[in-house]
């Protein structure tokens, strides 16, 4: 039976890092449909969206035919590498050691690559312009497919996960169809880092099980971890941000 | 075909941000099972040493790709 100890670390991974990954995307789609018009742009972001689905649906119950301890072990690893991945790459721009992302300089690129292309080849510009948002949407949507299979694959959880992600979509096209400028007010990064936490937590929990390790408290175990891996950043982060201490002699 | 590349790239990327912590986690998570599996310890215990060990891995990977200028 679900229950919301089991639905809610699976449904708020999903839903925040798609908020991060589709903020990303729109981004992209936005120079596009502002630089040449927005048919090109919804035509390669629907293909992509269907495309993304596609997969979501073909591998979701494939996954579900693998043996549990198996499944469990391969996602785990896969979970704990990408969910680290983020969590420290997110320490370190909260460090400042690494630049935070900036959505106004990613719009203005991406205009000037599309402006550059405009000059080379007139006739095939709504081609040019549908393959970029294409290509956008479905690199970033690549990790909220990952995500959204994995955190649910063997839980029955496909189908709330995979709501989380659309409703985050649905949040951040309508709130950029308001705006209708790159969405840099988006804290991406305190984001990225809870998604990292929430990651690795569940990476840990999936390759222990796998290898047979039966948690304490089963799935609230989840919320340990996450709280430890939240603590474990924060302390990296500090160090990280620290000046080093040279001795002079 | 480029397009195709990227996909593939961004799929590898995924996973191997910092080639030094994927392979630390890897060792780990190997480890962890040789432990288990081999050494036949409480795979309880041997749970907490993987939590152990990312947490730090997590800690030391940072700090050190601060103190080493690392830029991703």
């Amino acid at each position: 039976m679900l229950t919301l100890s089991t639905a809610a670390p699976a449904v708020g991974a999903a839903f925040f890092a798609s908020i991060v990954e589709v903020v990303e995307a729109f981004t992209i789609v936005l120079a596009v449909g502002t630089l040449r018009g927005w048919r090109p742009a919804t035509f390669g972001t629907a293909a992509a969206l269907a495309s993304l689905a596609a997969a979501i649906l073909v591998l979701g119950p494939l996954l579900d035919r693998v043996p549990i301890n198996l499944l469990q072990l391969v996602i785990g690893i896969l979970l704990l590498l990408f969910g680290m991945s983020w969590l420290r790459k997110a320490s370190l721009r909260a460090a400042g050691v690494i630049p935070l992302h900036d959505e106004n300089a990613i719009f203005a690129a991406e205009a000037a690559q599309l402006g550059e292309a405009a000059r080379r080849r007139q006739t095939r510009l709504d081609w040019i312009a549908g393959m970029t948002a294409f290509k956008a949407v479905v690199l970033e949507g690549l990790e909220v497919v990952f995500i959204v299979i994995a955190v649910s694959a063997g839980r029955g959880l496909l189908l709330p996960a995979g709501l989380g992600a659309l409703a985050a979509c649905v949040l951040v096209l309508a709130v950029g169809a308001i705006v209708h400028r790159p969405l840099t007010r988006v804290p991406e990064n305190t984001l990225k880092f809870g998604v990292g936490v929430m990651l690795s937590a569940f990476g840990v929990f999936w390759t222990g099980e796998g290898l047979g390790v039966a948690w304490p408290g089963h799935d609230l175990a989840l919320f340990v971890f996450a709280a430890l891996f939240l603590g474990a950043g924060l302390v990296a982060s500090a160090l990280a941000r620290r000046p080093v201490m040279e001795i002079v002699l | 075909m480029t397009m195709l590349k990227e996909i593939f790239a961004e799929l590898i990327g995924m996973f191997v941000g910092d080639a030094r912590l994927t392979l630390a986690v890897l060792a780990i998570v190997a480890g962890v099972s040789a432990l288990i599996k081999i050494a036949g310890i409480d795979p309880l215990g041997a749970g907490g040493i993987l939590l152990v060990g990312c947490l730090g891995l997590l800690v030391e990977n940072v700090y050190r790709s601060a103190r080493s200028g690392l830029r991703p």
